[in-house]
């Protein structure tokens, strides 16, 4: 139980995702936070693949709840790299339901899955720090016709967090409402609405507004073919590896 | 046939590459790309739509991937003839209208995206690829709405339709996965013959699973058609660009009916929730009505329109008539297509001349003077209570001999029966110079559309559903027990006999009108007004989720 309960630091799980929270958000490198969000899960899978102790039913209810907490909290959050953190610890907190019958690869990928877009916010907000002092929503807005490229990727990578189809997380998550219970099933969905929610307002906060009338010069076309390949690779392993669910 | 079918989906995906693509091209010779190839798509469709025609055979088309297939049948090919077109004339529509517009190519390529969301979700032939355009419509309609950065407005709504949208999404994924547990297949028509064998083999928590599945299928298509509490998005969609409009409410609200209609196997064993579809669509189909007379903007009322008829087209498939409602949702599109299309222009005229011309029903619609001439009342109620029956009765006998046996059918007469009704009581209070001259065309006119909307339905019922005991079992599933149904057609017969009655002799007496409005109606009209204060119950609810939300955050220092 221990072990577990040291897994819940890793896999996040409130409230010891506090902890994965308020590292992320004290870290000022972005490629730091990053690999954090990839690499920090991944561990805590790796501990409950060496637990002896079956993961109980209770780590699912508790899981959900936790999903659930943090998809209510986004809905106000702003500022981009807490978001990245908290669409994270939202969704890996989702991993946990799957733990007592996916085997430990599935799980990895699962939370992969939902790492990688958060990862890639947690870099986006460094651009847009570097521009307009601050990667917040509702800040500096119209960024569509100030950094129209950047603004472009801001809003596929959001879309990619809230595993809208076809990234990979949108298959992970029918794969996880195929596999469990009805009920917690119709939970999971209720948790999917909300991060779509919380996905528009950022959205909006970010890329609508008035006239932006701060100079910005936009990502190089070097970066968005880069970061249209990346999404290319992400998308097609999703198909190939689509959650244990086809 | 699998060749054009796959191409039709393709070719608007490909245009959205390359819109995106072409950055060093004018934005003009962009969209005028777009609007090639989505002439060429819908050229394809209808090679795709004759070619079923002349050979019908139902096709499964399989890319070897565990999703991503297409199924080609008679629902899917008149479906992806009915899209192509509307998006064909929308694009030709863009082309000018949206030529100054900011985000020109974003908009194109917006609207490519969306057109192959929609060929794919009419054509699919597994439940993940269904689910995936399900959800892809969705967002694409969030950024279209939304096209126009600057305007809160815009954005507002653009987020109602997204949510409710949403909303609607979720049902569908359980419904999916229901099916998937139950049967062991994504594949569709796998999928049906399955439910087909064993329709009432499984049930989960104790209730039957086609019930099941047909409830949440029915929900998710109350969201995506705008039914009764789920419409408020509906009618503020017109904050988007007209084009867009256009394209909503000719082709993606209608989504709801198709969905019914691909799942027509699972609702052959669900009579109970075509009875709930029913009762949901009477609902939307009058308070739509209702709102659509209290508006004074044209495109608000227009917006309302649709819901009503949006609630018509559930009315039709509760009463197990799902070609009806796929004819109607063709229809409705082509017709709801042309006026939002034509809003604009009619504005821009109205501005500069009202262009109305003083005949017969200027001055009864406008001067409202009074009536100097008209049949006796008795008589014209009479004319009222009888033609409508028998015009669509004759209509009906001219393509079934036993329709009278089909509740379903008779539901829908009554309300062919209401509609000829109002109008023949129209032409009674019309001032005219020959009130039995106008009487005896409107009367002709009638024959004419009943006729041909009648044939055109059967015609489409043979088609979309060539197996005549699978169109019995549809009816037979909406009908309900036979002296139930006979009490209700009494007591409906009854009352609109005595109301056109009473409404024929109120007029003829010629009362003055109470000037004093009493509380109650006061109280209605506010209620009206109000749009019957759902978007207010929304907008609280939405505001107390986002106070707790920021509690919440505050409560845990935001980590």
């Amino acid at each position: 139980m221990t072990t577990l309960l040291l897994a819940t630091l890793f896999l996040p799980l409130f409230p010891s995702s506090m902890v994965f929270n308020w590292i992320s958000t004290r870290l000022n490198f972005p490629y730091a936070r990053s690999l954090l969000i990839l690499i920090w899960p991944q561990i805590g899978i790796l501990i409950i693949g060496q637990s002896a102790q079956q993961v109980l039913p209770g780590f699912i209810v508790w899981a959900f709840a936790s999903a659930l907490f943090y998809a209510l909290r986004l809905l106000t959050v702003r500022e981009l790299g807490l978001w990245a953190s908290f669409i994270a610890s939202s969704g890996l907190a989702l991993t946990w339901t799957i733990a007592g019958t996916a085997s430990i690869p599935d799980m990895q990928l699962f939370a992969f899955w939902f790492s990688l877009p958060a990862a890639l916010l947690a870099l986006l907000a460094a651009p847009l720090a570097k521009r307009f002092g601050a990667a917040f929503a509702g800040l500096s807005g119209d960024l569509t016709s100030c950094v129209p490229r950047l603004s472009a990727i801001l809003a596929i990578t959001i879309l990619a967090a809230i595993a809208t189809p076809p990234s990979p997380g949108f298959f992970s998550l029918l794969g996880l409402v195929n596999k469990l219970d009805w009920a917690i099933a119709a939970g999971i969905l209720l948790i999917w609405l909300l991060w779509g929610w919380a996905a528009t307002k950022l959205i909006q906060g970010f890329l609508t507004g008035e006239d932006n009338k701060q100079g910005a010069t936009d990502i190089s076309r070097t970066a968005v073919v880069l970061y249209a390949c990346l999404m290319c690779i992400f998308i097609f392993s999703g198909f190939i590896f689509n959650g244990g669910m086809l | 046939m699998d060749k054009l079918l796959c191409l039709l989906i393709a070719l608007p995906m490909l245009s959205a590459i390359f819109s995106s693509l072409l950055t060093r091209e004018t934005r003009t010779n962009i969209a005028k790309l777009s609007l090639g190839i989505s002439g060429l798509t819908f050229i394809v469709s209808i090679a795709s739509l004759a070619a079923y025609i002349i050979t019908p055979h139902q096709q499964w088309i399989n890319f070897g991937w565990a999703w991503g297939s297409l199924y080609l049948d008679p629902l899917s090919s008149v479906m992806v003839t009915a899209v192509s077109g509307i998006s064909f004339v929308v694009h030709v529509y863009s082309l000018r209208y949206m030529a100054e517009e900011p985000g020109l190519v974003r908009f194109f390529t917006l609207l490519d995206l969306m057109t192959a969301a929609i060929l794919m979700m009419v054509s699919a032939g597994d439940l993940v690829t269904l689910l995936v355009a399900w959800h892809l419509i969705g967002i694409l309609l969030y950024f279209l709405l939304g096209h126009d950065l600057k305007r809160p407005a815009a954005q507002r709504y653009a987020f109602w339709s997204f949510f409710t949208y949403r909303i609607g999404d979720l049902p569908l994924i359980l419904a999916a996965m229901l099916l998937y547990q139950a049967h062991g297949t994504l594949v569709l028509p796998t999928l049906f013959e399955r439910i087909a064998a064993a329709p009432d083999a499984l049930t989960i928590m104790g209730l039957p699973l086609t019930g099941t599945v047909g409830m949440l299928i029915a929900l998710s298509a109350f969201a995506r058609s705008a039914q009764f509490p789920l419409h408020t998005w509906l009618p503020y969609t017109m904050e988007g660009p007209t084009p867009v409009s256009a394209l909503m409410h000719a082709g993606i609200v209608n989504a709801g009916g198709f969905i019914i209609n691909r799942f027509a196997p699972v609702f052959m064993h669900a009579g109970t929730i075509l009875h709930i579809v029913f009762v949901v669509g009477l609902i939307t189909a009058i308070l739509g009505s209702v709102l659509m007379l209290t508006q004074n903007d044209i495109k608000k009322s227009l917006g309302y329109s649709t819901m009503g008829q949006m609630g018509f087209m559930f009315v039709e498939c509760g009463v197990g008539a799902f070609s009806l409602a796929i004819y109607h949702l063709i229809a409705h599109g082509l017709f709801k297509g042309t006026l939002f299309l034509n809003a604009g222009g009619v504005i821009g005229n109205a501005r500069k001349q009202d262009g109305v011309p003083h005949d017969d029903v200027y001055t009864f619609v406008v001067e409202r003077k009074p009536i100097t001439s008209r049949l006796p009342w008795i008589f014209a109620a009479a004319l009222t209570l009888v033609v409508p029956v028998l015009v669509l009765e004759l209509s009906r006998w001219l393509v079934r001999g036993n329709f009278v046996g089909e509740q379903g059918a008779i539901i829908l007469l009554f309300f062919g029966w209401a509609t000829g009704a109002q109008l023949l009581f129209a032409t009674y209070r019309l001032r005219a110079e020959n009130p039995l001259r106008t009487m005896a065309m409107i009367i002709l006119s009638l024959i004419i559309v009943v006729a041909g909307y009648t044939v055109i339905e059967h015609t489409f019922d043979l088609f979309l559903y060539p197996d005549r005991a699978i169109r019995e079992q549809i009816y037979a599933a909406a009908s309900v027990p036979l002296p139930t149904f006979e009490v209700l057609v009494i007591f409906i017969s009854a009352a609109i006999v005595l109301g056109w009655i009473a409404t024929y002799y109120a007029t003829a007496s010629n009362k003055p009108q109470n000037t004093n409005p009493s509380y109650l109606q006061l109280a209605i009209y506010s209620l009206i007004t109000r749009e019957f204060y759902v978007a207010d119950v929304y907008a609280w609810l939405t505001q107390t989720l986002l106070n707790s939300s920021k509690r919440l955050n505050v409560w845990a220092r935001w980590v």
